[in-house]
């Protein structure tokens, strides 16, 4: 896939975090995949069809998850990945897809997003391709959020 | 539960007959059946039926132009157009005269069915009742898949989610997001066993023919996005909207759980000689 499809991705991450209280988030780390993707503990998939038809993974461990849901709660200690924390997390990969669905618009892809849906596991894999796919590791003040994106070409 | 009048036009007696025997035991009534343009304007103006079911071929004008007087008067109408041939160019002039609903004969009751009830909701995607009725074409589609693909008959059981994630012990996942309108996304699920036992099935092989993990998970992802395609297209046939679904994500592995917030979704089950076929499907909240 073309490598300047991650863009609007990161865009969105680089935009969003932000206003959600994260230091601006930097990319730390680019490769291209063609296996499965193993969680780091918890993953959000969301689809996107029309224009580009494809997957978003947001990859994280357990401890970044919960300093990211602990941030957007206004700095509420998060000891355990409750539902609330759950919510919050599904809410933030929601706002980042659509935002970057609004990237991909600029560049001329129309695109539709599905709803998130967030897993959580011990040790689980995830395919969503079975062709290559680009792996973005992005630092959010310490804490890694791995994007894997796969578009179908 | 509140009756809704159904008028019948069709030239057809035996046709007006199957018709009326599918709504008898339904809310819908037939209140009129009407065998040319001339008398279902009539009788539509009388009658004012929530919605028509409307024969392509009658004898003094075609249900085209019928379906376009009947608007003149009342441009609210509701009619489903109901031909021998379904193609591009008849829906097309159906469409410039404002009928969203399309069968092809025959029509089978339970299309027949969801076709009006998605008529007559006037906001298909705030109407949990609609909803309900999506639910029902997935089973249906669900059943006919597994008999299509494996050769196994099912009884599928659905039943409203109340909570808002779904646990595996030890298994496959294959999510599917569904974009436009409703949006949501749906997931097929299953067990270890029933992965293998599913897998060998579909691809013909002997109950004990060797098969990696990796192998079983990729057939049931291409299963699961042939079930998964095929229930969006049904909701696409019965209400005139662009549901389509994303690339599926395949999850593999122990004590997995899945969540969605926001969405309201149902469950089912098909159960087969494999083992049973879960499938979950969420349509977001408040769209």
């Amino acid at each position: 896939m073309d490598a300047k499809l991650v863009n609007p991705f990161i865009d969105a991450l680089v935009a969003v975090m932000p206003q959600m209280g994260f230091d601006v988030p930097k990319r730390t780390k680019m490769s291209v995949k063609n296996q499965t993707c193993k969680s780091l503990g918890v993953s959000i998939i969301v689809g996107f069809t029309k224009g580009l038809r494809g997957n978003v993974v947001y990859n994280m461990s357990a401890d970044a998850a919960k300093f990211v849901a602990s941030k957007m709660m206004m700095g509420m200690p998060v000891a355990e990945l409750d539902e609330m924390a759950q919510s919050a997390l599904s809410e933030m990969s929601n706002m980042l897809t659509a935002n970057a669905a609004t990237n991909l618009a600029a560049m001329g892809y129309t695109v539709d997003i599905s709803t998130p849906s967030l897993t959580v596991g011990q040790d689980f894999q995830i395919k969503i391709s079975s062709e290559n796919y680009l792996v973005v590791d992005m630092d959010l003040g310490g804490q890694i959020m791995e994007l894997n994106i796969a578009v179908q070409v | 539960m509140e009756r809704i009048k159904v008028l019948i036009v069709d030239d057809s007696r035996v046709s007006c007959a199957m018709l009326a025997g599918m709504m008898a035991k339904t809310n819908f009534e037939v209140c009129g059946m009407a065998s040319n343009a001339a008398d279902a304007v009539l009788k539509y103006q009388t009658l004012r039926p929530m919605a028509v079911t409307m024969d392509m071929n009658l004898p003094d004008v075609d249900g085209i132009e019928c379906s376009r007087r009947i608007r003149e008067i009342d441009p609210d109408a509701r009619i489903v157009m109901i031909s021998a041939m379904k193609d591009a160019g008849l829906i097309q002039r159906g469409r410039e005269v404002g009928i969203t609903s399309f069968l092809q004969k025959p029509v089978s009751p339970y299309e027949l069915i969801d076709a009006l009830s998605c008529m007559v909701s006037d906001d298909v995607k705030k109407n949990s009742g609609i909803r309900d009725l999506y639910i029902q074409s997935f089973a249906k589609v669900l059943r006919q898949s597994l008999f299509s693909l494996v050769g196994v008959h099912s009884e599928v059981e659905t039943k409203r989610a109340e909570t808002s994630f779904l646990d595996i012990a030890s298994g496959i996942a294959v999510i599917i997001g569904l974009t436009g309108s409703p949006m949501g996304r749906a997931i097929v699920y299953m067990d270890q066993d029933t992965m293998y036992g599913m897998a060998r099935a579909i691809l013909m092989k002997n109950d004990d023919a060797p098969m990696t993990s990796e192998e079983a998970g990729d057939v049931i992802e291409e299963a699961a996005n042939i079930i998964v395609g095929r229930c969006a297209s049904v909701v696409n046939d019965l209400k005139d909207v662009d549901m389509r679904i994303s690339p599926p994500g395949t999850i593999v592995g122990k004590n997995i759980r899945i969540a969605n917030f926001k969405i309201t979704s149902y469950f089912l089950e098909a159960q087969t000689r494999f083992g049973s076929v879960y499938m979950n499907v969420g349509f977001a909240e408040g769209e």
